[in-house]
């Protein structure tokens, strides 16, 4: 009878448990829906998702970045604009007329894959041996069966993504801040952190090393931004279109992207989940039943 | 004993789950469902289209809280009326803002990765796939008058709404609140010409 007693209290115990809990944790539940959870959910990341929402009303100042140089700044965004709409956008379309998407597809892979060693080497400098490791199997992977890069099937057989680091991150990631804003003519928007690490990169790109002169390293690097551009989807008629002053917009969002780059090693551990085949067979980590 | 004390524990846990109030993520994916649907029938025009996605889209977006927190600090400043005139202004902004931009991903498919809840406020992670691209679209939501609603969009790790509040901040600072309504006007109008 006192076994009873205590079962009975332990159940409503565990009852009035649970339904207090519910309250906050039920409906985190995704049941059944095809969602692939990739990581559990912690609860700094979610604080620090609402940070900035959620405490009052806006106490963070407006200026994300610095910008001693505006004025400069926003004559070469009028530079980059005019560029962009009187010569990239007619170049792009004649450049998407001429070769299909999968053909263009297929040019930015094999750029992407010759600067392998540019996020390779980055991953390493912020130890980040799983995103070395990623680079040094995606470039593996897809130079022999991607035919030398021209396919990605370690992303879109095995699953295995890009490990987006440059030297910008890197200094990022020690703590160093931006310094200012800076748009680059040609290049876009950066800052005082973000060309110094252009610039560092452009030392452990291969292209530097293939003895090509200026001229022609040129055109080749104009062929990579074109093929991105003719992929992209207009992204930047939308701002212009969209936002009271496009300059201020981009600013922003440039600010807030690198900013998530930077962070990017702290909280996200997605890297990996291969939609495709069974990604456990070609994921290399999961060989060895290394937990992601 | 053991297994009447399991089985009523799982009795109690499913009951539990039976109350949830309608999921974050089943409010976002009938969101994007609706949308995607509008701007795939074909027997409509593009302004009957319009007019549709920007019914849908107030009724699942949260305008006035995005409002109020693209103001930020200003919101509190400004009077009732300058208020009410920059929440006018804003959900023409954003609905426009809104139906430029998904007509370009119609052709993509949305796939929902996870959502998260935490008392009243829930992310809820997707991604709109396309035959090269992957974009992360996170929706941030608020629970209010009993049902989810989305204040914020994050794509690519870019918060829209603190976008706004960056650059809407800084056209306040340098040419006061009435020039900021103005500019939005004149957004408005030249967004109307173009559509």
């Amino acid at each position: 009878m006192t076994r009873f007693i205590l079962i009975i209290s332990i159940v409503s115990f565990l009852l009035i448990g649970s339904i207090s809990c519910a309250a906050d944790q039920s409906l985190s539940d995704t049941d059944s829906m095809t969602s692939t959870s990739l990581d559990d959910f912690s609860d700094d990341d979610f604080d620090d998702a609402f940070d900035d929402n959620f405490s009052g009303s806006g106490n963070t100042s407006h200026e994300l970045i610095a910008d001693p140089l505006e004025i400069v700044n926003r004559g070469t965004f009028w530079f980059n604009d005019k560029l962009y709409f009187y010569v990239l956008k007619p170049v792009v379309k004649g450049y998407r007329w001429v070769a299909p998407r999968p053909v263009r597809i297929s040019i930015k892979n094999v750029f992407s894959n010759l600067v392998t060693p540019v996020r390779a080497v980055n991953s390493l400098l912020q130890m980040n041996v799983r995103g070395f490791g990623t680079e040094v199997y995606r470039f593996v992977i897809n130079t022999t069966f991607g035919i030398g890069g021209l396919f990605d099937p370690a992303k879109s057989i095995a699953g295995v993504d890009k490990s987006i680091e440059d030297f910008g991150q890197t200094l990022g990631f020690y703590g160093l801040g931006h310094g200012f804003y800076l748009v680059l003519p040609f290049v876009g928007p950066s800052s005082l952190r973000d060309m110094i690490g252009t610039i560092a990169d452009s030392y452990v790109d291969p292209l530097r090393y293939t003895g090509m002169r200026t001229y022609g390293l040129l055109i080749v690097r104009s062929v990579d931004s074109t093929t991105r551009l003719s992929l992209a989807r207009d992204i930047y008629d939308g701002i212009v279109k969209d936002s009271l002053d496009p300059y201020l917009f981009i600013r922003a969002a440039y600010v807030q992207r690198r900013l998530a780059q930077v962070g990017e090693n702290v909280y996200s551990r997605n890297i990996f989940h291969g939609p495709l085949f069974d990604a456990d067979m070609l994921n290399p980590f999961e060989w060895f039943g290394l937990e992601l | 004993m053991k297994k009447i004390l399991l089985s009523l524990i799982l009795i109690v846990a499913m009951a539990v789950s039976s109350f949830a109030l309608p999921a974050p993520q089943t409010q976002v994916e009938a969101m994007v469902n609706s949308v995607l649907s509008v701007l795939q029938r074909t027997d409509l025009t593009a302004d009957e289209k319009k007019v549709q996605v920007s019914g849908l889209v107030q009724e699942y977006l949260n305008m006035e809280s995005m409002a109020r927190r693209t103001l930020g600090s200003y919101w509190e400043d400004a009077t009732e009326e300058q208020r009410q005139q920059f929440s006018d202004l804003f959900v023409q902004v954003l609905e426009g803002t809104y139906l430029n931009r998904i007509g370009d991903y119609s052709d993509g498919s949305v796939k929902f990765l996870k959502q998260r809840v935490k008392g009243n406020k829930a992310i809820v992670d997707t991604q709109i796939l396309t035959d090269d691209l992957e974009i992360p679209v996170q929706y941030k939501m608020i629970y209010v008058d009993g049902r989810w609603q989305v204040f914020d969009l994050v794509i690519e790790s870019v918060s829209l709404i603190k976008n706004y509040r960056s650059s809407y901040g800084e056209i306040i600072r340098r040419k006061g609140y009435d020039g900021l309504l103005q500019l939005m006007e004149e957004k408005v109008k030249a967004m109307r010409a173009t559509s």
